[in-house]
């Protein structure tokens, strides 16, 4: 039966989660073994998961199914507090405070958002251009960089301070996609 | 003599220690972009988290329409030809096959007025039924184009995607006590606290789904786009030249009259050449003209992408094959972006996880704009209306999809995603009214209650009649939905009263 498979493997994800929450929650001597356990459980389940499921589908349903039942280990292990009682201040980093100056606030958000999406566009255009494989491959990976790489130029321009830097980063890679783009022509 | 039992003490973090300066400024740009899109992410999540039950909603609505779990070519050659004999000039008909998420034989076309219809067929192809799923239909453009003009919407919800998987690269960079609090989970108490272990639980465990969503959707969002710019860089803005890359062997455009294309011996000849693949959809174009030709999707069992299309002349004779599944890299990543976007590739365990983690990405984003109101109330610089409206935007989804679906099952006239907007928005003033824990407690309470209702008219409406199956599965779960809200509302309140 369709999807079945995914099923009988997913108690061994499941043993795998626990070991390492077995791990968590006890320092004790078993502990590494425990970890080392309770990865392999994993792995265990990822591999089988190739012959039993398919090459990969196989590990993409496995992955789903492991993140849930991870996610069930822990919704049960869930520590209920009195509202009333002071939780103990837990030590957590805060995020930089930064002087609120608006024209810093707009060029962030320029390169974040157009000149992140044009470098990361140029680059994947690059790709798909020039990049030695075959026309469709290099289409594709062209074109599903352009996502990966917008996003984490957003992150990085929203993240660093020396947004001038950011700036001439971003100028420059979009100039040097399209410029190749250019330059060669044609697929 | 035992010694009493202490804390055990934390090892030594496997994790490489990350510069605190580097985390409070990746915190920062984490929460400007999460506060930016929250809205737009929280409603692509939950949206898409409902249309991964896009083929069981269209069975659910119309439930009565004959289940077929197989279909003989002849039926299917008759069900065009019916379907043909409305509009004999249509341009193009779409002819969906029954599947085991979707047994039915439905063939879409346009009539000679060129309004689009989409008819449903018995097992001898006979039409029997016009699908009539406004409902289904609603929450799956919701899901797609938030209901924007098609590229728009395309764009914005690409975007959306970009900035979610922005979201997880500076929420993962963000995070140095990944192991050391890996299986935290405290609830109540602090309520910075509480946000704090829900949101990183989850992104955390639900980590390779959420990559998977993210990229595949801002890829598929954003595809219009791409293709526009390569176009207009590499094929002078023609986007047909990169549409047809990926469309198998062309068939040149030949208007001159013609016999009408044989749609059964079609699918006859693809048979006995592939015993072993499933059919699942089928793309006439131009009918009846010299030129027309068939594409034909086939589905190999066991693999993730969503099948191989063949290309069939008018003659049904098979031209080739456009490549996804047995073609390069590329094809074989492209076939399989969209069932790995909705899963549709592991049947309905892989379903019902991906509407679990779906839900438990639109917790994070919700959670994620809850952490950044205490923060500033701990600071002593509350926000009480954005506490208030971001409340009441999170809890009207649910009430807003109950009613429009009631609506839809009553008031076939009405389309759905009126009602929705206005749900949402009566919903959302009511941060002009209540504390946030009453607007949480009420909009959960009334959410229930309109998913029983759902549930309700939907068994009032089909008792009595030969239904599929799917439908009362889905009843059931519906209840089971209003069950869970209900019991939260009870465990608020019984939190509360303690």
């Amino acid at each position: 039966m369709i999807g079945l498979g995914g099923l009988a493997l997913a108690p061994i994800a499941l043993g795998g989660a626990l070991l390492l929450r077995r791990a968590w929650t006890h320092a004790d001597a078993r502990r590494p073994w425990l970890i080392v356990g309770g990865w392999a459980l994993l792995a265990v389940a990822l591999a089988a998961s190739v012959p039993v499921l398919g090459a990969v589908r196989g590990p993409a349903i496995l992955l789903a199914l492991a993140s849930t039942v991870a996610l069930a280990v822990v919704a049960a292990g869930v520590e209920l507090r009195t509202a009333k009682r002071k939780a103990p201040r837990e030590l957590a980093l805060e995020p930089s405070d930064r002087r609120r100056i608006a024209w810093r606030g707009w060029l962030r958000g320029f390169l974040a958002g157009p000149l992140g999406g044009a470098a990361a566009m140029a680059v994947g255009l690059a790709v798909a251009v020039c990049f030695p494989a075959e026309v469709k491959t290099r289409l594709i990976i062209g074109g599903m960089l352009v996502p990966f790489l917008w996003a984490g130029g957003m992150a990085w321009t929203l993240s660093d301070d020396k947004i001038l830097r950011a700036l001439a980063v971003l100028v420059g890679v979009t100039v040097a996609g399209f410029g190749a783009v250019l330059l060669k022509g044609s697929l | 003599m035992h010694a009493p039992q202490s804390k055990p003490k934390p090892g030594k973090p496997i994790w490489p220690k990350v510069p605190a300066g580097f985390v409070r400024a990746m915190l920062a740009g984490h929460s400007a972009l999460g506060l930016a899109f929250a809205a737009l992410i929280y409603l692509v999540c939950f949206s898409g988290a409902v249309a991964v039950f896009t083929s069981e909603f269209t069975r659910w609505e119309q439930p009565a329409v004959p289940v077929l779990h197989s279909v003989t070519p002849a039926a299917v050659g008759a069900a065009f030809e019916e379907t043909l004999a409305k509009n004999p000039k249509a341009h193009d008909l779409f002819i969906r096959m029954p599947e085991p998420a979707y047994p039915r034989l439905s063939v879409h076309g346009d009539d000679a007025k060129g309004a689009e219809h989409t008819w449903f067929a018995d097992a001898s192809g006979k039409l029997v039924a016009e699908q009539r799923t406004p409902w289904t239909q609603f929450q799956a453009a919701l899901h797609t184009v938030l209901h924007l003009p098609s590229s728009w919407g395309f764009f914005v919800v690409g975007l959306t995607g970009v900035a979610l998987l922005s979201s997880l690269v500076s929420g993962v960079l963000s995070h140095p006590r990944v192991f050391k609090d890996a299986f935290a989970f405290r609830w109540g108490g602090s309520k910075r606290l509480q946000e704090a272990d829900l949101h990183n639980r989850i992104s955390v465990w639900g980590l390779p789904f959420h990559v998977v969503v993210s990229l595949t959707g801002a890829f598929l969002g954003l595809s219009v786009l791409i293709v526009g710019v390569l176009a207009l860089v590499v094929f002078d803005g023609n986007r047909e030249k990169v549409f047809a890359l990926f469309s198998g062997p062309p068939v040149a455009d030949d208007p001159r009259p013609a016999p009408v294309i044989d749609v059964a011996k079609g699918l006859a000849v693809l048979q006995a050449q592939n015993p072993k693949a499933g059919f699942n959809y089928i793309f006439v174009e131009h009918p009846g003209e010299a030129g027309q030709h068939m594409s034909v999707n086939r589905v190999t069992p066991g693999r993730l992408s969503r099948g191989e299309t063949m290309i069939v002349d008018g003659n049904a004779k098979v031209l080739g094959a456009a490549g996804f599944e047995g073609g390069n890299l590329g094809m074989a990543i492209y076939s399989s972006l969209t069932p790995l976007h909705f899963g549709w590739f592991g049947g309905w365990p892989v379903k019902v996880a991906y509407f679990l983690l779906g839900l438990g990405l639109t917790a994070v984003t919700a959670s994620g704009v809850a952490i950044w109101l205490a923060r500033r109330r701990d600071k002593g610089r509350p926000a009480p209306r954005w506490e208030r409206v971001w409340v009441a935007f999170c809890w009207s989804q649910p009430l807003a999809y109950g009613v429009s679906a009631i609506v839809a099952l009553l008031a076939t006239g009405l389309p759905p995603v009126a009602v929705w907007g206005g749900v949402t928005l009566l919903a959302a003033a009511s941060a002009f009214l209540w504390t946030p824990a009453v607007i949480s407690v009420r909009l959960r309470s009334a959410s229930a209650v309109s998913l029983a209702l759902v549930a309700l008219v939907h068994l009032g409406l089909n008792t009595g009649k030969a239904v599929d199956p799917v439908a009362w599965i889905l009843d059931a779960s519906l209840v089971l939905g209003a069950v869970l809200l209900a019991a939260s509302v009870w465990a608020t309140k019984k939190s509360a009263a303690a």
